[in-house]
């Protein structure tokens, strides 16, 4: 049996993440969930610790990309075989899991990205709003295109997985939302076998704005300099 | 001397007194003063040299007077400090993240089966 685990980074996620994890554990007793509870004031670590996942605790809230970094090395130092990448929100559905880890486990990709823009044969489309879709998620997908040699059809993919030896590879340093569009940089940098997946997304709010993107940019730009 | 260029260099002077007594004071470390130092003695020679960068620009052929270009000038500088600030800040941001997450593994330790 293929070591799989869940991160999922979660911050003031208390409303959603028992029932995230339960759905998880309802699509396999065989994955170890780890919760990192990224300096929530409300009860989610709690809950994902009642709820039967590991919980790593970030004091401050660092972001997104530092919570998942933090979940990752976890997971790569407790031996993990595959890793994925699964929100807190309850926007993602734990019945993709499986079709993500499917490329890994065959030995046909390293990174598996679940796009919100592809669907299976006879699948459940995405709700995705209008203007994400055709303004936001166009823009960004061209961006990733130019700046980053990226040509993935979900800019912002955020269901991911990676084989150990990828995970272990992917040394991202953005700590915030810019995160996703680093990973994949990195995965196309290091030549790394990458492919996309059906995955869907239920739009339950907006998520990331217009304002969003051009944070993102920045974050990008100054990581540019840091690094 | 126009009673602009007399008000600007008593401003000077009164900042590079600022910065001298500062130092004196042990206040200001040798790279910040150095630094301030620096910046006022060439705001100093900027204000007293305006008419001659009036005359330079003209050459170039910029229609802006000496004070313009000088206020452009410190308004890119500015831009450019607060760009360093943002470095700084991310690099800092970096660091914090280091130390969090050394922390939230340090409290877990991985059980390898």
């Amino acid at each position: 049996m293929v070591k799989v685990f869940i991160i999922i980074p979660a911050y003031n996620e208390s409303v959603a993440i028992a029932s995230v994890i339960k759905d998880i554990r309802a699509a396999s007793k065989e994955w170890q969930m780890v919760v990192v509870d990224d300096g929530s004031s409300d009860r989610t670590a709690e809950l994902a610790e009642t709820a039967g996942a590991v919980v790593l605790r970030h004091l401050v809230n660092r972001g997104q990309g530092a919570a998942l970094k933090t979940g990752t090395e976890y997971a790569i130092m407790a031996g993990a075989e595959v890793v994925v990448h699964f929100d807190a929100d309850g926007q993602f559905s734990a019945a993709d899991i499986p079709a993500v880890i499917a490329p890994l486990t065959a030995g046909a990709a390293q990174v598996v990205f679940g796009s919100r823009f592809l669907s299976a044969p006879g699948g459940k489309k995405s709700n995705i709003p209008w203007f994400k879709k055709h303004v936001i998620l166009g823009l960004a997908r061209l961006i990733n295109k130019i700046f980053l040699g990226v040509s993935l059809s979900d800019p912002q993919a955020g269901c991911r997985a990676f084989s150990r030896a990828a995970a272990a590879k992917l040394d991202w340093q953005q700590d915030k939302m810019a995160h996703c569009s680093e990973i994949m940089q990195l995965a196309v940098k290091n030549d790394l076998r990458v492919t996309e997946v059906p995955v869907t997304i239920i739009y339950r709010s907006f998520g990331q704005r217009f304002s969003g993107g051009v944070k993102i940019l920045e974050e990008f730009f100054l990581g540019i300099f840091t690094r | 001397m126009s009673l602009q260029q007399t008000i600007g260099l008593v401003i000077v002077l009164f900042f590079l007194a600022r910065v001298l007594s500062q130092k004196r004071k042990n206040q200001l470390n040798a790279a910040e003063f150095n630094f301030w130092l620096a910046f006022w003695l060439i705001a100093g020679v900027a204000v007293a040299l305006l008419k001659q960068i009036d005359r330079s620009l003209a050459q170039l052929g910029f229609s802006a007077s000496g004070i313009n270009f000088l206020l452009y000038l410190a308004v890119v500088i500015l831009f450019y400090f607060i760009f360093r600030l943002r470095l700084r800040l991310a690099k800092m941001e970096g660091e914090i993240t280091k130390i969090v997450k050394k922390i939230a593994l340090g409290d877990k330790p991985a059980d390898k089966k």
